[in-house]
């Protein structure tokens, strides 16, 4: 007898496990978390850029928790709900979310197994593969991922119990019923999955038809006796709650997107089972078709033989083997990652984020790479404000009237971008408008409810103010936040020792008109009257004039420069000068200030330039864009602006 | 030592753990001897003192606003038990079927309630004693409101729901959940019973509808009624169609504004199942709205204001801030389906201010309507104040002479409602901020004086604290609506409904429009 924990016994146990798979899976589940964490960054699903609508807010307490328990599926969705807050820190936002891939991979492969199919084991590295497409896409799926892992574990769990012993197997339709209605109260629709999975494995792979009906009845009277009737809900809702076929999903177009690699997650099985079910059936009529020849049956062997060398050659090639699989595995998820990877979608995801943190810097950085999108744009035009280079920067990015207020028509209801925005600059009901909205639509997520206190406490409606404060301190991430503005209130209701509070006082309009819409002139006028000091109306009304080319009404406010304190003027002031110059041929009182050489010899040399080309303004570009693409001047003539670094490319 | 011995001394170990938990952490009774007495009553929130209270009310639960460390409140009247309540908690629950009790025995009676407030190490305070009193007259049972958050022009959940008043019971009647998150309000009830309801329903899968529910039947209106009225004797509501503009103030506190560009009433005839008007009350120089039925059912009472605008393309229209409405009134005479002149009840021109939501009092005797600034749309206006008119003396004297309510705050007071006994009102009020709207209840007496009004209490005394819906629209409802939501989200997502058609063309949308996606549907609370 060999001893125990002999080298000839841990020699066994190790070649009895596949420990080539345990290295590939673990490499891949490695990777998948760096991606998510480092590349994809979950933090900016969390913060979801007004794209994202339906990010789950989860509060403390047993108020917020009660709203769930007494519903099908609120289990799963209170659960996914605080898993999917952790997102806000981004190494474990990727951990949870990696964790919940693998577990999806690890039921899929027990599934597989349990019904003698191990060769499929490789389909449950989908899963996870599309996982990373709706990530990378920057859309959340969350919870009906969730639901889908505790229905995976539950069909894991029923042949588990089955399994352990033939008796037990007798009363499987007890368990199923059992198990189903457990099921369903934690997951919702999502219960559906199971009842169909089980149902096409007693039809089509055991042939037990009575057993197969029994589980589609299930699937229809539990959620209507549980849901619709004890729980109350509608019965749309019971039977599609918390799965990707639910109406909360696919009403908004926002949350439809990438519900297609959803669907794929949870068919994959009942499609699995049902292929093969019926490949089984086929090939058991095919065999009873065939006449059992020997002769055929030894040309057949004949025939096959150089492949069936190959293959077995390579199945006996564990070392290949286990390298080729790993190469399609990867290359597999690579492929779908860079296919999927949209850099559009990620700048404006990184820009909202930075934008709402008011790390400027990091928005110009960003926005460097690319910056094409009119949201983008109005992010950059806040970004250059508040680092004070609005007026020396702002035509080194593409320009556009619309930029300045984000007023283009796809934008109309971007309320989320447009807030920040109207608080800076003293537009505080309009920011409360847009905030309210964004409540509505994206529900009390923390930074709204942080928002909304900071605009009530500056509108002096502080009882409103604590309300908002109040449910804010119950998240997990700005309790303190709230609790510090709580206490202040407490000492000090007025906020006086608050600076920025009393700054966005000073800002806001306090005369009051009824409007529908605003325009935009007409505002940073009424915003300049409210008071004078006002520097951010000031800069966005001299870019509103630059842009629209109204020059007459830009020199016209060359005098508020003393109210900034201003020496001289800045580089783009001196260039719609120089050019409101050319055009009137009048002079322009500067109040003291003197034009530089610098702008007017660069101001010679384009105008020479342009002469060159005579009337060929086309032809003028790249030559122009490369000395003064980030000049007023270029923006004047061509109607778009950033061309320097493209010219610098040519 | 033995296993079985390890055994029992872990039990026993767990037992006494339990035990010293369970001292520590539940509240004892203390005997509270050698008080310092403080002269003032306790804050406490929300605040119920003098004030009176139905005697079929839920315990209202409170928090006390004192800094301590044990709280102690003792609760008393004439006559039964009193009850004492010991918490290390600022927050005060009191025991329902004590509360019951109390209120039971001691109807007409006067309550008190002693705060007794502790330090750590330090004697016990005791406050002065808070009063209130309890009525003889019960309030109905149910209260129907809408719950929504405050938004503008978007919404995603919001439901009509009803709460138990005896105690804190809430049901879901329905929420826009179960036809794809459109929108519902207007629920009206006929003489405060379930029996007969109205609820209107507008969705962008669905169309524009009215629910009809009588007793546990229910049926789809192929129109959506505004500001609905029953008939007293059920046969027949009166409804305003409005053409509502929502704007937006640049500085005021309430960031909206509502104006009506054109408005009218109708009335559906349930046996005929028709639709008419009436030149009455849809003239097109007018704007009429806020329908309500006298008692007896021989007046129609409604708001109506002449329109100031000529141009109805400008939004907000000119002048829409001198919009104000009068008080009038129409006789109708049900079998013949006859109506009267018109009679002005009350005149803006004499009040300076607008008049709105005119209700009457179960009883006929009372008129509680509002008045604000200007507008139509009360719950958006600071001044919005509650007015009290006697119709006996309007009846003889043909004089209103209109008393503003004391109850009222420097915010907005509106959504008013009567109890079927015409003791107590219903109405949401801004009082305790600026955004959201919540419920108050006040007593009104024979001679009509109205008591401090008290909010509807809740479970957990902080509940408002972090509360973020809007509760609108209170209406009081002796008993509670059976018909389910699942029964009412199947009647809006079925085919089937009444088909009617409004003999007039103005600003009236068409039966069963279904708004384009970004047509925005106005009038949020």
């Amino acid at each position: 007898m060999v001893p125990k924990n002999s080298k000839i016994e841990v020699r066994k146990w190790v070649y009895g496990r596949d420990i080539g798979g345990f290295i590939r899976t673990s490499i891949f589940y490695i990777l998948f978390y760096l991606y998510l964490w480092l590349v994809v960054d979950l933090r900016l699903i969390y913060h979801g850029a007004g794209e994202i609508i339906d990010f789950p807010v989860f509060l403390r307490g047993w108020p917020f928790f009660s709203e769930f328990i007494s519903r099908p599926g609120g289990m799963v969705e209170y659960t996914a709900a605080f898993l999917s807050q952790l997102f806000y820190i981004g190494w474990i936002g990727a951990l949870v979310a990696t964790l919940q891939a693998w577990l999806i991979c690890v039921c899929v492969d027990y599934f597989l197994k349990a019904v003698n199919y191990p060769r499929l084991c490789w389909l449950r590295f989908i899963p996870p593969i599309l996982l990373l497409i709706v990530y990378t896409q920057y859309t959340y799926h969350f919870v009906t991922v969730m639901a889908l892992l505790v229905t995976l574990l539950f069909i894991c769990l029923f042949p588990g119990i089955i399994k352990k012993s033939s008796q037990l197997d007798r009363f499987r339709v007890i368990f199923f019923l059992v198990l189903s209605v457990i099921l369903y109260y934690l997951a919702g629709g999502a219960y559906l999955l199971f009842a169909l999975l089980f149902a096409i494995y007693e039809l089509l792979l055991r042939g037990r038809w009575w057993i197969f009906l029994l589980y589609l009845l299930s699937a229809i009277v539990i959620p209507y006796v549980v849901g619709v009737m004890v729980c109350g809900v509608s019965v749309i809702d019971a039977f599609s709650d918390l799965s990707p076929f639910s109406w909360k999903i696919l009403y908004y177009e926002a949350s439809r997107k990438m519900i297609k690699g959803v669907y794929l997650m949870y068919l994959m099985l009942p499609m699995t089972l049902l292929i093969v079910g019926l490949w089984r059936i086929f090939l058991k009529v095919a065999a009873k078709r065939k006449s059992a020849r020997e002769g055929d049956a030894k040309l057949v062997t004949k025939s096959y033989k150089p492949w069936t060398k190959i293959f077995s050659w390579y199945s006996r090639n564990n070392g290949l083997k286990w390298f080729v699989e790993s190469l399609i595995l990867y290359g597999i998820a690579v492929g779908a990652v860079l296919l999927s990877y949209d850099i559009e979608k990620k700048t404006l995801f990184l820009v909202d984020y930075y934008a709402y943190d008011r790390k400027w810097t990091h928005v110009l950085q960003t926005a460097r790479q690319h910056s094409d999108s009119f949201p983008v744009m109005y992010a950059v035009n806040r970004a250059l404000y508040h680092t004070h280079k609005l007026n020396l920067d702002m035509f080194s990015y593409p320009q556009h009237s619309d930029t300045l207020f984000l007023t283009i028509k796809e934008s109309r209801f971007d309320y989320w971008k447009k807030f920040d925005f109207y608080i800076d600059i003293g537009l505080m009901n309009i920011a409360q408008n847009d905030l309210t909205e964004c409540f509505e639509v994206f529900g009390a997520r923390p930074m709204i409810l942080k928002r909304l206190a900071l605009v009530n406490m500056v509108k002096g409606d502080i009882d409103s103010a604590r309300i908002y404060l109040g449910v804010l301190s119950k998240t997990l991430f700005d309790a303190d936040w709230a609790n510090k503005y709580l206490e202040l209130l407490n000492a000090d209701p007025n906020l006086a020792t608050d600076d920025r509070i009393q700054h966005l006082r000073s800002l806001m309009l306090k005369t009051d008109y009824g409007f529908s819409a605003f325009d935009i002139e007409d505002i940073l006028s009424q915003l300049l009257q409210e008071n004078r000091q006002n520097r951010m109306a000031f800069e966005y009304t001299m870019a509103w004039y630059m842009m629209t080319r109204q020059l007459d009404k830009f020199v016209r406010n060359l005098d508020r420069l003393d109210d900034f304190g201003y020496i001289r003027l800045p580089r783009l002031y001196e260039e719609a000068v120089l050019v409101q110059l050319y055009r009137a041929r009048k002079p322009i009182n500067l109040f003291g200030r003197q034009l530089t050489s610098e702008s007017k010899q660069r101001f010679e040399m384009f105008s020479q330039t342009y002469k060159r080309y005579g009337t060929n303004k086309k032809a003028a570009v790249k030559e122009l864009a490369k000395g003064f693409g980030d000049t007023y001047l270029f923006y004047y003539i061509y109607d778009f602006s950033g061309m320097k670094k493209w010219a610098e490319t040519q | 030592m033995g296993r079985n011995t390890i055994i029992f001394i872990c039990i026993v170990l767990v037992v006494l753990s339990a035990g010293i938990l369970a001292y520590t952490l539940f509240d004892r009774k203390v005997a509270i001897e050698d008080c310092i007495s403080i002269e003032r009553p306790a804050a406490i929130y929300p605040d119920y003192s003098d004030i009176v209270l139905p005697p079929n009310i839920a315990p209202l639960n409170f928090v006390v606003r004192e800094d301590g460390s044990r709280y102690c409140v003792k609760i008393y009247s004439k006559q039964g038990e009193n009850i004492k309540i010991f918490s290390r908690s600022p927050k005060i629950v009191v025991p329902q079927k004590q509360w019951r009790q109390l209120l039971k025995l001691n109807r007409g009676e006067e309550m008190y309630f002693d705060v007794f407030v502790q330090m750590e190490k330090e004697k016990w305070k005791r406050f002065d004693t808070i009063t209130n009193k309890i009525a003889h007259e019960k309030i109905d049972n149910f209260l129907v409101y809408r719950r929504i958050h405050p938004g503008y022009s978007t919404w995603s959940k919001m439901g009509v729901y009803q709460r138990n008043l005896q105690n804190y019971d809430e049901s879901l009647i329905l929420d826009n959940g179960y036809y794809g998150n459109g929108c519902l309000n207007c629920h009206t009830f006929c003489q405060n019973q379930p029996g007969k309801m109205l609820l209107g329903i507008r969705s962008s899968i669905y169309g524009s509808s009215e629910l009809l529910v009588e007793d546990d039947k229910a049926e789809k209106i192929g129109t959506k009624f505004g500001y609905t009225s029953w008939h007293p004797s059920g046969r027949l509501a009166t409804y305003s169609i409005n053409k509502i503009h929502l704007f937006f103030h640049s500085a005021k506190n309430e960031v909206r504004g509502v104006t009506d560009l054109d408005s009218l009433l109708a009335y559906y005839i349930l046996d005929s199942k028709t639709v008419k008007t009436s030149s009455k009350f849809s003239n097109k120089q007018r704007l009429e709205t806020y329908p309500t039925w006298s008692p007896d059912g021989r007046y129609l009472y409604f708001c109506s204001a002449p329109v100031l605008w000529s141009d109805r393309d400008t939004l907000p229209q000119e002048n829409y801030d001198q919009v104000r409405y009068d008080l009038v009134r129409v006789s109708y005479d049900i079998d013949r389906d006859e109506w009267g002149e018109l009679e002005t009840v009350l005149s803006a021109e004499d009040t300076n201010l607008t008049i709105l939501l005119p209700r009457v009092s179960p009883d006929g005797r009372w008129l509680l309507f509002c008045m604000c600034d200007y507008g139509s749309f009360p719950v958006y206006h600071d001044t919005s104040d509650l007015y009290l008119l006697d119709l006996t003396a309007f009846e003889k004297t043909g004089r209103a002479g209109p008393q503003r309510l004391h109850i009222n705050s420097n915010k907005s007071e509106s959504w008013h409602s009567w109890s079927s006994n015409s003791r107590w009102m219903a109405f949401s009020s801004k009082r305790q901020n600026g955004v959201f709207t919540r419920t108050y209840f006040s007593y009104l007496d024979n001679e009509g004086r109205a008591y401090k009004p008290f909010l509807l209490p809740q479970k957990d005394p902080t509940y408002y604290d972090s509360c973020l819906w809007t509760y609108s629209v209170p209406e009081l409802v002796a008993e509670p609506v059976q018909v389910t939501g699942e029964t009412l989200g199947r009647i809006i997502r079925g085919s089937e409904k009444i088909s009617v058609h409004l003999p007039i063309t103005m600003a009236t949308p068409k039966p069963d429009a279904v708004p384009g996606s970004r047509q925005k549907w106005y009038e949020r609370e």
